[in-house]
């Protein structure tokens, strides 16, 4: 090969060069990979910013008796903005107190049924039951029902909860 | 380590391969002006690279492209990754014409390498393609009217005007059908068609060599890597540098959705098309395919006859000046009309202006019609002030006849909506996402209510409105509030020949007297 025929200077500017040459390819190379990997992977969700939802009246519900609402949740999903549906039970104690529970169970995600007769929330996938206040009594489930954060409107007794 | 790369080698030879690449022979005094087909495979490489990820979230419906478009603006890296793409696009026809004068000036298109050359201006047209359908992608009032104007350009094509155009639009307007067929151009076929040909290109020029300096020195060939990988990479290096500096410096512009209803919007193409339009003013009326279609044709056929034009194996420039000479003229006349076109363009839309009265009538219409019954922070709906909407005009209009066509079962019908309180609705909607209300005086806002639903249909002020009746936009420099009280409240007392109908009847004091008072106080 004629590289080994050059003096050892010459052989040291190819050296310099060869290094420049690779550094430079690395740092474009490195500098888009990291670019675009945190671009591939960027899209973090944004804390799902809970919005209060009205959620009917208490007039519209039963003391202790959990009522079933479909609540239309606008939610936004990158750039794409749908309105889902969400089923909330609404707890109402007959007073100032409401509680607001997730239909969704626990275990593998299927939505709940309030069985009025024997009081329990049953799943019709594997069988989880829960009592009233969302606590688990029997079948797989590992937690309790989730609770959505609710209040009463003082003003017009209008039920709010924040989805 | 090291036995697993002789491992690779045994089996795959890849050091023979790199031998291939790097050791291409170079003629002796081959130096910088050889490193822009570098540069252009780097920025080409760029835009490949930018651009497969931007499909990670762009979404090519006219619903959507610009909603995904802002959402990548929106993250971290996509600024950026979207500047990258945006800029690279202009330093590819840079870095083209750069690389294309001096294969010129080097006379390198001499034989052996004519196809050299040709397959370059094939490559040419392929990114002039890429920038066309590119810039439609992002669907905003830019990309949306460039393209009208292109495809109406299109139209001039002799014979087969009609045809031209009905295969760039995809359907009977432009729309669905035109963004995803254009983005099919843009991100499948052009990419595809364009690595075929560089392979091509590049494949011809090792196969003929560098043409090397215009005068052949003496000395033996040196190999491409590493002394001529350096001044390449340099090169690529300051141009990715300077290219980083600008998608950093700013995100790439996006204008408001793309609104084929929009009078007053005024397309600019993007710079480099600037002289192309430029030069179709000259040629008014019937005339107007002399600019779109014969000195086009006749420049890009001179390029691709110019290795038989220039014959003879004389390369140095100062020989050949007839070739030097009529390439500089028309380089200057690139650029005279490109300098021309930028000091006529228009001025960008100021979005920055106050409301306009058909905008601050139209809040007034949607608080009277109870919007926000849903669209409020508790609503079912998005409140309409702060929150984005994108939906073009039509969407709005009927929505507002008709809001069950969106939200089936939540919302009791509201009354008919007056077909001008819609219209206006329907602006002060698309304002609204784009910037808060910015609060008017309690006159401003009772006249607009009367403006956008009475005045509007015949009178102008600020340049919307309509055209039969005089144009308000300076009435207190004409008459006092009363004269103008009395005038709407019954014309024909005033001026007996008056063509306007009287508004007595229709409104209340309160409505005359602000109407009447605000008019007057317009200097």
């Amino acid at each position: 090969m004629s590289h080994t025929t050059e003096t050892s200077s010459l052989g040291g500017r190819r050296r310099t060069l060869i290094l420049f040459v690779n550094a430079t390819v690395a740092l474009i190379g490195g500098g888009l990979s990291v670019l675009l990997g945190a671009f591939a992977f960027g899209p973090k969700a944004r804390a799902a910013e809970g919005r209060w939802i009205r959620a009917g009246t208490t007039s519209d519900l039963k003391p202790d008796e959990p009522v079933a609402r479909i609540l239309a949740v606008s939610r936004v999903d990158g750039w794409y903005r749908e309105r889902a549906r969400e089923t909330v039970f609404l707890v109402w104690d007959g007073d100032r107190t409401i509680r607001a529970l997730s239909a969704t169970c626990t275990h593998l995600g299927c939505q709940v049924r309030w069985e009025a007769k024997d009081k329990k929330f049953r799943c019709p996938c594997h069988g989880g039951v829960y009592g009233a206040d969302g606590a688990v009594l029997e079948g797989p489930p590992p937690r309790p029902l989730a609770t959505i954060e609710a209040r009463i409107d003082p003003a017009d007794t209008s039920v709010l909860v924040r989805l | 380590m090291k036995r697993l790369v002789d491992w690779v080698h045994a089996r795959t030879g890849y050091r023979d391969a790199a031998r291939v690449m790097l050791d291409e022979p170079l003629p002796p005094g081959t130096g910088w002006f050889f490193t822009l087909g570098s540069v252009l495979l780097g920025l080409l490489s760029i835009q490949l690279l930018t651009g497969a990820f931007l499909t990670l979230y762009y979404a090519a419906t006219p619903d959507h492209a610009y909603d995904s478009v802002r959402f990548i603006n929106g993250l971290g890296a996509g600024r950026l990754v979207r500047g990258l793409h945006h800029y690279g696009a202009s330093f590819i026809i840079v870095a083209l014409a750069a690389h294309m004068l001096r294969v010129i000036a080097f006379g390198s298109y001499k034989p052996p390498r004519e196809v050299t050359w040709l397959s370059g201006l094939a490559l040419f047209a392929l990114i002039l393609g890429f920038s066309l359908t590119g810039y439609l992608l992002p669907w905003d009032q830019r990309a949306y009217w460039a393209t009208v104007v292109t495809i109406n350009v299109s139209k001039l094509t002799p014979v087969a005007g009609e045809i031209v155009a009905g295969v760039l639009r995809g359907g009977s307007t432009i729309g669905a059908l035109t963004l995803t067929r254009w983005y099919s151009a843009h991100v499948i076929f052009l990419p595809v068609a364009v690595v075929l040909l560089i392979a091509a290109h590049v494949f011809l020029m090792r196969r003929q060599g560098i043409s090397g300096p215009v005068r052949p020195r003496s000395g033996s060939p040196t190999p491409f890597f590493p002394s001529q990988a350096a001044r390449d990479v340099t090169m690529v290096l300051l141009v990715t540098i300077l290219l980083a500096a600008f998608a950093w410096r700013g995100a790439p512009p996006l204008e408001g959705p793309a609104d084929p209803t929009d009078a007053t919007y005024v397309p600019r193409p993007e710079w480099y098309f600037l002289g192309l339009f430029q030069l179709l003013k000259y040629f008014p009326g019937k005339w107007e395919v002399i600019g779109a279609m014969v000195v086009p044709g006749v420049v890009a056929g001179f390029l691709a006859l110019l290795p038989w034009i220039d014959r003879g194996p004389e390369r140095d420039p100062r020989k050949r000046r007839l070739v030097v000479g009529a390439v500089t003229i028309s380089g200057a006349a690139v650029i005279g009309l490109t300098a021309l076109g930028w000091r006529d363009r228009p001025a960008s839309s100021a979005s920055s202006d106050g409301w306009s009265l058909r905008e601050i009538g139209g809040r007034a219409f949607a608080q009277k019609l109870n919007c926000g019954r849903c669209h409020s922070e508790t609503g079912l709906a998005d409140p309409l002030e702060g929150a984005p909407s994108t939906r073009g005009p039509e969407w709005i209009a009927g929505h507002l006849a008709d809001p069950e066509m969106i939200a089936p079962g939540m919302r009791e019908p509201t009354a008919v909506v007056h077909e001008r309180e819609a219209a206006a609705v329907v602006a002060y909607v698309r304002r609204a996402s784009r910037e808060a209300y910015p609060g008017y005086p309690p006159l401003v806002e009772a006249s607009a209510t009367v403006f956008a639903r009475y005045c509007i249909g015949c009178h102008k002020i600020e340049g919307d409105g309509g055209k039969d009746g005089p144009d308000l936009t300076h009435e207190g420099t004409k008459h006092d509030a009363a004269t103008l009280r009395r005038w709407i409240v019954d014309p024909e007392l005033v001026d007996p020949d008056a063509e306007m109908p009287s508004f007595g009847d229709r409104l209340t004091d309160a409505q005359l007297d602000a109407i009447s008072t605000y008019l007057a106080s317009r200097k």
